[in-house]
């Protein structure tokens, strides 16, 4: 994706808080990053909205119902409809969740965990090279959030690593996921981070979470960053090349003022990690 | 499909059956005190999607009955459609396939969804060329330039004009005219009588408002075509003021 001036911070376009970005001189993202689910056959205000927008900022697509890891059979009709729209927002970026939202021929509209198992990497690994076939471009695949295993007969980081590398697909880190499951499940986030095929990171999320209980916190989107993941923030990207970072804020949406503390705060940090000058190819 | 194990495609259906349901499943491996926030946020999206989509409609029916509709139709049925916001059709459509309407003693139900959910439609929908049209012409001889972005509907209850609670015993035929404005993507709603929802579906199909009028004069048994003319002129020159007749079709 190019973006200007080293900026490499966007944010999640959200019709909460659409018109304000818009006209906005206080938030300042380098690019916009929406779900294609959300927008594809919307026409009237709404295609308008995202028309304005997309004159004004680069795009990145973040899908939510592709169900790459689902056991049924891949929703044809619906992935070229998510082309023709990358196409005609000349999208750069297109990511899933590694995960599925679909089983047994029903969306369930929410991201559950794939059992991290062989037959799995496998089954996900033909899946993926079939959705980049179609797309003709590559998919990154986000590591998830998630409060049970299910199954598992290896750790998340190998079902993670063999998938991308079996597969040829990017990696959306996602620091704020990798926090969450960290503590969720008991691990160090940065040995995490380390275990993963790090030379294949095409794109960062970051986000806020909500701790609901000693043992649980639930990835909501929906709170303001916590100083724990810039600070993770910070160890990844500082083993990382260059890429575009996300800023995901989908819900309790605050004064565009804080949100654009939280990416001036990114960019700060990365205007160290990532000292020298480079265009994000 | 082939690559996956059967055991494997076992335990996400179980997985995927308890967050439609609720009951709780045999699963491997899983940290059994946090398997409910699943089925919580699974849930909550449908019953947040299903709820904004039919505002009405929820604050009408008592919760426990609510609660117990939106529940059977998230176990019972499989939702198909990719996209969230497209999911409370598939909601309408189960309660009209499973006569929710008749169950329940409601016989507006399935008029009150069609309602909500035609409203969310036409302010999501996907945008129509507008025709070629002249804004100068004759009302009568001309063909007339209609917003494409629009929907005829008839009701047997006036659930776009009367609230929920007023409904009942007011069974008839009903005629909503709703359009989209071209510029704001505002929804405009109309209340129109059978003849002039008559004469809208005839212009609709191509006829000149003279040609609709004269047919309209016999077949409503008004045998004053004058009369007629000057009512559906003050109506079609309202709709021109609308800009729901754009003006005159380009041949």
């Amino acid at each position: 994706m190019q973006l200007k001036d080293n900026k490499y911070i966007g944010i999640g376009f959200r019709k909460d808080f659409s018109e304000e970005l818009l006209d906005s001189t206080v938030l300042k993202p380098a690019f916009i990053e929406l779900a294609p689910e959300n927008w594809i056959g919307m026409g009237g205000y709404w295609k308008k909205q995202l028309d304005k927008a997309a004159e004004k900022f680069p795009i990145s697509c973040h899908g939510l119902s592709l169900s790459i890891g689902s056991p049924d059979e891949l929703d044809l009709d619906f992935l070229y409809k998510i082309k023709k729209f990358i196409k005609q927002y000349k999208v750069q970026i297109y990511s899933e969740h590694l995960s599925y939202a679909k089983c047994d021929n029903a969306h369930l509209y929410d991201l559950l965990p794939i059992p991290f198992r062989k037959d799995a990497v496998k089954h996900i690994i033909a899946r993926i090279k079939q959705v980049q076939d179609v797309l003709e471009m590559p998919l990154a695949i986000e590591n998830v959030s998630y409060y049970t295993p299910v199954a598992a007969e290896m750790d998340e980081a190998t079902f993670i690593s063999e998938i991308v590398n079996g597969s040829g697909c990017n990696l959306l880190l996602d620091v704020n996921n990798v926090y969450v499951n960290s503590f969720n499940h008991k691990y160090n986030a940065k040995e995490f981070i380390k275990k993963l095929p790090l030379d294949k990171v095409a794109y960062i999320h970051m986000a806020g979470h909500e701790q609901i209980s000693d043992t649980v916190i639930i990835d909501t989107h929906g709170e303001a960053v916590i100083d724990q993941v810039f600070d993770l923030f910070e160890y990844a990207t500082g083993l990382l090349k260059p890429v575009p970072v996300l800023l995901e804020r989908d819900f309790n949406i605050p004064e565009l003022e804080e949100l654009q503390g939280e990416i001036t705060r990114m960019e700060t940090i990365v205007s160290k990690t990532w000292k020298k000058e480079h265009a994000i190819a | 499909m082939l690559l996956l194990k059967e055991e494997t495609h076992e335990q996400q259906s179980k997985l995927a059956e308890y967050c439609k349901t609720g009951i709780v499943p045999e699963l491997d491996g899983i940290i059994e005190e946090n398997l409910h926030h699943y089925r919580r946020l699974v849930f909550n999206i449908g019953i947040d999607t299903i709820e904004t989509a039919y505002p009405i409609t929820y604050r009408f029916l008592p919760d426990e009955i609510w609660d117990k509709l939106v529940y059977e139709f998230y176990a019972e049925h499989k939702c198909q459609t990719p996209q969230v916001w497209r999911m409370p059709l598939e909601f309408y459509e189960y309660c009209v396939e499973k006569d929710i309407q008749g169950k329940l003693n409601i016989p507006f139900l399935n008029d009150l969804l069609y309602f909500e959910w035609l409203e969310l439609e036409m302010h999501t929908m996907e945008d129509i060329p507008y025709p070629s049209y002249d804004t100068k012409g004759d009302l009568l001889k001309n063909l007339l330039a209609i917003n494409p972005e629009h929907k005829l509907v008839k009701f047997t209850y006036p659930v776009h004009v009367l609230a929920a609670t007023e409904l009942e015993g007011k069974e008839g035929n009903y005629f909503l005219l709703m359009y989209r404005e071209k510029e704001s993507g505002r929804i405009q709603f109309m209340d129109v009588s059978i003849l002039y929802a008559y004469i809208l579906e005839q212009i609709q199909n191509g006829l000149t408002l003279h040609a609709v009028l004269t047919d309209a004069d016999s077949l409503f048994q008004i045998n004053n075509f004058e009369m007629l003319k000057e009512h559906a002129l003050v109506f079609i020159n309202d709709l021109k003021q609308r800009q729901f007749i754009l003006g005159f079709l380009n041949k």
